[in-house]
Parts: C-alpha cells; structure tokens; sequence
C-alpha cells in the first residue's frame, strides 16, 4: 500500500479499472461501515461490532464471512450484493489526516498508488479532458464525503450501546453440512436480552437520537448470519463436488 | 439475645484499610448486600507505609469485583505490568546467572508434570534451555520487554497471566475515592487518641480528637507497625521470625528513567547483594529500587555503597530512605471483635510481593466468612486464625527456599541462610521428598495454599536443584511431553512476534482505554 495526496496535475492522467474495485474485499471478512449505512447494510449482512487491532476501539463492521479472510459473497468476478458498502466503493482511494504541527487536522484525499485497479487500460479517469473532476471523481467524492460525515455519529452510538452495557461476544454454535464446527472469535453483536431490559425512561431518548432505529436494524441484520451459512455450505457442496468430479 | 454484627470500622487508610474497606463493602453495601455500616477512620498525620509496589494476579479479580475500571487503574495509580519476577545472581553470583519465577504455568500443569522430563533431558545434553523457559513462554516475553496482552484484550484479561507494580500511595487514594463514592463507605479523618474496651475484653470504640467515640460490632486493625487495636489495646504478642529470614533493613530509592518513553521492564528484578537483594520494579514515571539487607551481616554504608552501584553513576545525587523491619506476625489475627489486616498483622521481606495479596485475602475471608452475630465470631476468628497461620508458615517456607537453595559463598549471610537449624521443618521435610519427585499438588492440599506446586517447580529447578529421577517411571507420558515442550515453543514464537512493548501498550491504554468487554 502507498498511500499519497491526491494531486490533481501530479495524477491527472491516472486510469482506473472499476471493475476491479469489489475484488479488493474478495479477502475481507470484516468491512467497517458508518451507521448511515445501517439501513441497507441489514438487507444483505449481520452487521457485527469488532475492536480496531490498533486502538482496541469498537467500530461496525458487515460481516462478509465465517472464517478469517473469507468472502462468500465474491463470485470471482463480482460481490453478489444488493449493497456495497462505501469502505468498498470508495477504493483506491482515501481520505487521509494532514496532521501539520501546530495545526488543526485536516482531511485530505489520497489514493493507494499500489492498488491493482490503477490500470492504464482502465475506462475511468479522475479528470474530465477540460481538466474539471470527472463524474466518477465526483461520485467518490461523495461516497468518502459521507464516510467522513458518518465518523461522528457511529463514535456516538458506539458509546450509547456501551454505555448501557448492550454490546457481548457473540458465540456462533454452528456445524456445517460437511461436520466442521464453526468457531469465530473477535465479534460482538447486541444484546437483545439486555436491550428489552432497559428501563423504560431511556428508551425515549434512545428514540430521538436515532440509536433505536440503528439498534433495530443491527437486531434484524442479526438474522442474515443464516445467509451466510447457507452461502458456505454451498460452497461445501460446490467443492465436494468438484472433487469427486475429478476422482 | 443475639448481638447481630450491623457495623465495622476500619482503623486505618494505607492500603490495608482501603482495600479491606472496598472487599468487603463489594459484598455487603449496597442493594445485594445486607447493609452493613462501614466507617474507616484515618489519620491525617501520619503517613502510609506504602508496602509492596508488586502485586499477584490475585489483584485483577480484587478490583474487578470492587467495581474498579482496569483503565482507570492505570491512568491514576502509576501502574505498569508484572509477569513475574527474574532472580539475578542469587545461586553463583556470576552476572550470567539468573531465572525466572513467571505467573504462566507450566505447559499442561498441573495434568502434565513436563519437571522429570526436563531434568533428564538437562541431565544428558548440556545446551538444554532452562526449566522456566523449556516449559513456559512467558520468560521470552519478559525477555523481550513486552506486555501480557493486547490494546483489544478486554479489561482484567490477558493473553498470559498477569500482575501490576503500582505506586502504592496513589493506589490507596484511587482506592479510598472509589470506596467513598460508589461504595457508600463513611471516611473519617480524624486522630485516634484511646482505644476503649468493654467488660467481656472486645473493643467498645476507638476514641478520636474531632469526632468523639467511633464504635463498631468489628474492628478491623489497619493500622500498620503499631498494631494499634490488636497489638496495643489487645495485647496479642508479635512472633519474630528473624530466626528463618534475617532481612531487617531497607533502604529504598525512586529512580527516574533515562527518558520519559523507555521501556518498562514487564517484570519484578529481584538482584541477589553480598547481604541480601535489591529490588527494581518499573512503573510508568520512575523505577522503585531497594536494597533489603541483613544489619546483622554488614552496615548501612556498605549497603549504600552496593545500592549505589546497582543503580549507576548518573544517580549518585538519590537520597534513600531507611525503613527498619521486623520480619514476623502476630501469634493471632482475629481476637474478640478485633482483627488485622496488612502490617499490624506483621511483614515479611516483599521477595514474593506477599504483603498486598494477603490483604486481599484476608479481606476477602473476613468478607467471605462476616459473622452474623457476636456469638458467632469466635468461630469465625479461630478459623480465621487457622488460616491465616498456615498461609504465613508457607510464606515463610516459600521464601526460605530461594536462601536455601544459594550456592552463594561470599558473606556469612548467605551461608548462615543454608544453617540447618534455620530452616522451617515443614520445608525441610519438602526437600528432602522432592529430591526424587518433582513438586506437585499432593505436596500442598490445604484449600488456602498460598503458592502452587507450580511456583516451588520453578524456584527449584531455575536454582539449580536436581532430582533423580531413576525411580521416577517416564517413558508412558514421553508422547505427551514431546507435544507440551513443542506447544510451548509454537507459543513462544506466537506471542513474542505478536504482543506490544509493555510501554507502548500502557500508552495506548491510557489514550484509549480497554475496553469491558
């Protein structure tokens, strides 16, 4: 990964395969999100919470997979989605710090100059030919302009559930067709038990700031968990047949 | 008419009050509990002994049942982490010479006993790896200066076992705030001027200078060396134990670090002297060093001379403090409605850092065992006094162990340490069956064992003491043996490619905090 401020005259002639842009999270188990994103993210993922390996801070997170570095929605070509989250859309580029001394940060776009998608046979290009920021770059602007936007807001609920103690690890108790059970480690979900035990007076307050709706919809999100399984067993399927195929 | 037990107080706020306060109102105040009054009186003038800057593992559950928030700890009480202790020069001498007593157990322990297999195998090849390195992975973390766990490890877990050194001053206030105001504990200040006895010999109350008599249906002495309560008002007699450890000095020293971001050393050093040991215990700000010494063996000025050595030339403008010690206990604890805890209970030289984890467990058993009435606490007290003897008399062997086990020559102290007559029976009779079995849990069956068979395994074999296994059968576990030694070294790359510096993880600790879960 090299990570560099976009420079409009320095990258100008920059080519980008976007079709290639979804293959990035082809390895991604985990993909963080903002809660703007709560909404969709439920009609496809279990949304789960998971602590940064750096700060050990809870962040949100669609799960993709059931093992480390698994994607059972990558078909090979494409994610098999209904929705993309902006961590991947946003790809190869990046919204950065300039952490200036003396100053205060400041965000600043960047892009991964070792992505695989910078491609000079790519169709998008970041400019149009009058030098204006092309369509494409407009429409990143905004996916990472929301990423920025939705910092604040996640941080928040991520405090209110913790604060009221709703978060626990979440113990997956599943055997798959094939007998292996399943363990995976490092997630939390909600609590629902904890959650219809708040006392009432809370609840209002939960309600006007939004956090309800996002508790509901990580509860619901909750259920996609059977998507997946039935996303890996089939993959079972599909691999045990192609190994007695070939035998 | 039964005289039901409603109130307690607490003569004293080093740590020994606070944390007996805090143990006990953890279970007692409160919703749950059964309402218990619970009033600690301190003086303002006189100031806390402060002893112990190293705790046990014991201390995670402590706070963490007092309802105390592990990033809090370190952000207020200097705290670093401890996995252990490494023993410099306490069997030759040499500067090469070293061990480790690590709180991981051995890989397997107690189902797998990995001892005998490592003393044949030291036995027939000379470049084998020490016994606490051969079986646990936590010697090659220490080694490397990093921490027990990760910035995602939840408060009070770990990735190997651990320990704190904290500033015991700061601990006691961080304590004391937290007793006041989440645990509801009333707090005085306030000189105690006369302690008052009723007709049948308990306490009636403890009279002060501001606040008149302070009564209580317990008492609880944390009053330090005076042993106010139990030693003065009650007479209980002190039992010197300076015929089994000669240690009755100190002379201590803060030492700052080189700069404000070297590393901490994630373990207790404990550096054998020609007349005793220096300690060197790292927390966030400053090191804790200090030589404990024998003044029956050298004086005060050779001592300073050796510490000053220890501690470098770019420290020579350090003035130390001189702490006189009596190691030794009261012959009981718990007499009529009184009892001690921490150092009016009595001391012990801090080779194993015994003193804070036997107020934890003292306040523990008074918390566990809380009398309902005062018909019922004399039974109480004699179980309390069982023991709590048993657990100094193993103390005191545990220690006795590391001077017995010294091949050191170069004073008297050390050789009058081997003299037969001042070693415990108790642990002579231990050694003598450990010469042809290694130490196990048959060897320790009370349920208030103070160290596992575990602890004396690595004190043994990282001094040097050999078994012989001939009568030992081996061969029927060698698979699993062959499989534990080789867990332990997959742990050992594992962890020490993985966990941070001990600094650097305290930093992000208090930038970020753990999180509860």
């Amino acid at each position: 990964m090299r990570l560099v401020e976009l420079s409009r005259s320095e990258h100008g002639g920059l080519r980008i395969r976007a079709e290639l842009v979804e293959a990035s999270a082809a390895s991604q188990h985990l993909v963080p999100i903002v809660v703007s994103e709560f909404r969709k993210a439920a009609t496809q993922y279990p949304i789960v919470f998971a602590k940064n390996t750096d700060t050990g801070r809870f962040a949100p997170y669609v799960l993709n997979g059931l093992g480390v570095e698994e994607n059972l929605f990558w078909s090979g070509t494409e994610l098999d989605v209904a929705y993309v989250p902006l961590n991947v859309r946003r790809q190869p580029f990046y919204v950065g710090t300039d952490e200036a001394p003396n100053t205060p940060a400041t965000n600043v776009l960047c892009i991964d100059l070792d992505h695989p998608c910078l491609d000079a046979a790519g169709a998008k290009t970041i400019l149009n030919a009058d030098g204006s920021d092309s369509a494409y770059l407009q429409e990143i602007l905004a996916v990472l302009g929301e990423l920025v936007a939705g910092k604040k807001p996640t941080e928040q609920f991520i405090a209110t559930v913790l604060s009221l103690d709703l978060l626990a690890p979440i113990f997956l108790d599943i055997v798959l067709d094939d007998g292996t059970p399943l363990q995976v480690q490092g997630l939390y979900g909600l609590d629902e038990e904890k959650f219809r035990q708040l006392p009432a007076e809370g609840i209002p307050r939960l309600w006007q700031t939004g956090c309800l709706d996002l508790i509901y919809a990580a509860l619901i999100a909750s259920g996609q968990i059977f998507n997946l399984i039935r996303l890996k067993n089939r993959r079972i399927a599909l691999s045990r047949a192609w190994h007695s195929d070939a035998s | 008419m039964v005289s039901p037990v409603r109130s307690i107080c607490i003569v004293g706020g080093g740590t020994a009050g606070w944390l007996t306060a805090g143990i006990i109102a953890a279970r007692h105040t409160g919703e749950s509990g059964r309402g218990l009054q619970i009033t600690l009186v301190e003086s303002e003038t006189i100031g806390i002994v402060g002893v112990g800057e190293g705790t046990w593992p014991t201390m995670r559950t402590t706070l963490k049942k007092m309802g105390v928030s592990e990033t809090d700890f370190f952000r207020e009480c200097n705290v670093s982490f401890k996995q252990g202790a490494k023993f410099a020069r306490w069997v030759t001498g040499e500067e090469s010479d070293f061990y480790y007593h690590p709180l991981v157990l051995p890989e397997g322990f107690p189902s797998l006993d990995l001892a005998p297999f490592w003393t044949k195998y030291s036995d027939e090849h000379g470049d084998a790896p020490s016994f606490s390195d051969a079986v646990c992975f936590q010697e090659a973390v220490c080694e490397l200066g990093l921490a027990p766990k990760l910035i995602t490890s939840a408060e009070y877990a770990g990735v190997a076992n651990y320990a704190y050194h904290l500033d015991a001053g700061r601990f006691a206030a961080f304590i004391r705030d937290h007793c006041v105001k989440k645990l509801g504990i009333r707090h005085i200040v306030d000189e105690v001027t006369a302690v008052v006895k009723n007709d049948r010999g308990d306490i009636d109350y403890v009279e002060t200078s501001k606040s008149g008599r302070l009564g209580g249906d317990l008492f609880v002495d944390a009053s330090g060396f005076r042993s106010l309560l139990l030693g003065q008002a009650l007479g209980v007699p002190f039992v010197d134990r300076s015929d089994v450890l000669f240690i009755d000095r100190a002379l201590a020293m803060q030492v700052p670090y080189d700069n404000e971001q070297s590393n901490i050393v994630p373990h207790t050093v404990s550096t054998a002297q020609k007349n005793g040991w220096i300690w060197d215990i790292g927390l966030q700000s400053r090191r804790g060093v200090g030589y404990v010494f024998s003044s029956n063996h050298t004086t005060t000025d050779a001592a300073l001379t050796e510490l000053r050595a220890y501690v470098g030339a770019g420290h020579g403008d350090l003035q130390p403090r001189e702490i006189k010690i009596v190691c030794g206990h009261r012959q009981t604890f718990w007499k009529g409605n009184c009892v001690a805890v921490g150092l009016s209970g009595g001391f012990l030289e801090p080779l194993e850092a015994s003193a804070l984890v036997l107020i934890e467990l003292s306040a523990d058993m008074i918390s566990t065992m809380m009398p309902a009435t005062r018909e019922t606490m004399d039974i109480v007290a004699k179980r309390f006094n069982e023991t709590t003897q048993y657990r100094w008399g193993r103390i005191i062997d545990f220690l006795k162990l590391h001077y017995v086990l010294s091949k050191r020559t170069d004073s008297k102290f050390w050789i009058d340490n081997r003299d037969p007559a001042s070693i415990p029976e108790s642990l002579q009779e231990q050694m003598q069956l450990w010469r042809y079995r290694a130490p196990g849990d048959q060897d320790f069956t009370s349920n208030n064992e103070m160290f596992p068979a575990a602890s004396y395994q690595y004190v043994l074999f990282g001094m040097g003491f050999r078994m012989d296994t001939c009568v030992a059968p081996l061969d029927r576990d060698m698979g699993s043996a062959q499989r534990a030694f080789a867990q332990n070294q997959a742990l050992k790359v594992k962890w020490t490619k993985t966990l941070p510096k001990n600094r650097d993880l305290i930093n992000k600790i208090k930038e970020h905090g753990l999180q509860k879960i």
